[in-house]
């Protein structure tokens, strides 16, 4: 009784102002603060300048380059982290050890299912579909829908099922933890290496104008876009997978031994 | 009667909504005393958030942020600007989630439970 | 381009699903739960005209239930 209470406290109390204040915009304006400045500008200018009819592509790639640099970086960060605070155990007597008469009840239920029928065969015809789809939307990401974060959580996803639904098989590509968390760095790198090369051109940090290649202006842009979206697909894809590995690998204990 | 209730929504009733997923959430935080479901609260505090943001970028008779062939006006088009910050969003609650549990097995390891009150208690024998 | 009956309500459903996921009494029955509010959460995102924000929760919803189940190896199913 004491828990809904609280919870019911909580929730009035904080939403409860925000009724009788009139600072908000009302929903759909067109002349709200959001919509007036600088977005007025990307919306007519993303064919002409990036020639990409997509405007979330062409916002986060080309205008915000910068941004989604720093974002690839944190998620390299997260993976490296992980993998250090799951580097070593605790010794035994900095830890609590539960005697297994006062033990409780260990629920068998979440074990994987080993002997399916189909899995030799559906997962020989989901996996490459996957893949394949997941190039097609990492290189369609200026036309339609689609871009460098949806495709290397494709791809991780198809590693994911290859190894949670067979897991005494050799699977398809084996990378252990401290090759994918290199995988990872590779991200961020080729996309400062994107920027880099621009500065050799003669402009400015992720200035894809200036790359040096003899192609057209607008072509420029299509090549910056690309390789710059294949570096954040390397890092979200090696990101994903490291976690996991090294989540399933300590998630079973050698307690059960004392 | 449908005109009331959509002026009404659109300018006070959606965003009560989204401040009480955002409240019901941060409760969640507080009292459930199990640390997995925290976790869980914390993923439901990050929608309402990605949703208050892009209801800030409406217009009305707008559509979907792809170019198409006849309009090139600035209000044919749904502002870009938030869609592209809350993809960020999304991806970087997802590396939050994973050192989050890692965390979780720590704690585990160490002290043999991830309920509140049962680590409060052993902490003493430290 | 938003039909603002049709938010009010997948936002109601997502404030109840909040709801059984604070007060139940299993970790097994929050973790699905939580499946089924990432993919309502999908729809909404749709319906406000966002198709690369649904597209990418879609993929990434599926991921963090993973990580979830996966952690239930290893802590018993009951709770307070």
């Amino acid at each position: 009784m004491k828990k809904k209470l609280t919870v019911l406290a909580i929730a009035l109390i904080l939403t409860l102002p925000f009724t009788f204040l009139d600072i908000l915009p009302s929903i759909g304006d067109v002349n709200s603060a959001p919509n007036k400045h600088v977005s007025a500008y990307y919306i007519e200018n993303a064919i002409s300048e990036c020639n990409s009819p997509n405007m979330v592509t062409a916002v986060i790639v080309d205008y915000r380059a910068f941004d989604t640099l720093l974002e690839t970086t944190v998620m390299f960060l997260a993976g490296a982290v992980v993998l250090l605070v799951l580097a070593r155990k605790p010794s035994i007597k900095n830890r609590i050890v539960i005697p297994k008469s006062k033990r409780m009840h260990k629920d068998k239920s979440g074990n994987p299912i080993y002997k399916t029928v189909n899995k030799d065969v559906m997962i020989t015809v989901i996996q490459p579909l996957i893949l394949v789809y997941a190039v097609y939307v990492l290189f369609h990401g200026e036309v339609s829908l689609g871009g460098g974060f949806q495709a290397g959580a494709l791809i991780a996803m198809a590693y994911i099922l290859d190894v949670l639904v067979i897991p005494d098989k050799k699977s398809v590509f084996v990378l252990p933890k401290k090759n994918s968390v290199a995988l990872a760095g590779l991200g961020p790198f080729i996309y400062t290496l994107t920027g880099i090369i621009c500065l050799i051109g003669g402009g400015m940090f992720l200035e894809y104008a200036k790359l040096p290649f003899p192609v057209h202006t607008a072509e420029l842009h299509s090549i910056g876009i690309l390789a710059v979206e294949v570096g954040v697909t390397i890092g979200v894809a090696a990101t994903i997978i490291t976690i996991l590995n090294a989540i399933m690998e300590r998630v079973t204990f050698d307690d059960d031994n004392y | 009667m449908m005109t009331t209730i959509n002026a009404f929504l659109a300018y006070k009733g959606i965003y009560f909504l989204t401040f009480l997923l955002l409240a019901l959430g941060l409760s969640g935080i507080i009292v459930c005393k199990n640390y997995m479901k925290k976790l869980i609260c914390m993923n439901v505090m990050q929608v309402a958030v990605i949703f208050f943001f892009l209801c800030l970028g409406q217009k009305d008779g707008g559509t979907i942020p792809v170019a198409v062939e006849g309009l090139s006006a600035a209000a044919d088009y749904i502002n870009p600007l938030p869609h592209g910050l809350m993809l960020t969003a999304i991806v970087v609650s997802l590396g939050t989630t994973g050192v989050g549990l890692a965390l979780l097995l720590r704690i585990k390891e160490k002290y043999g439970s991830i309920e509140e009150d049962k680590i409060i208690k052993r902490e003493k024998k430290f | 381009m938003q039909i603002l009956l049709v938010e009010a309500v997948l936002l109601l459903i997502l404030i109840g699903i909040t709801l059984s996921i604070i007060f139940g009494k299993d970790l097994m029955t929050a973790v699905i739960t939580y499946c089924g509010f990432s993919f309502i959460t999908m729809f909404l995102y749709i319906v406000m005209g966002a198709p690369d924000v649904a597209f990418t929760e879609a993929v990434i919803g599926v991921i963090s239930t993973i990580y979830f189940i996966m952690m239930l190896r290893s802590i018993d199913r009951r709770c307070k």
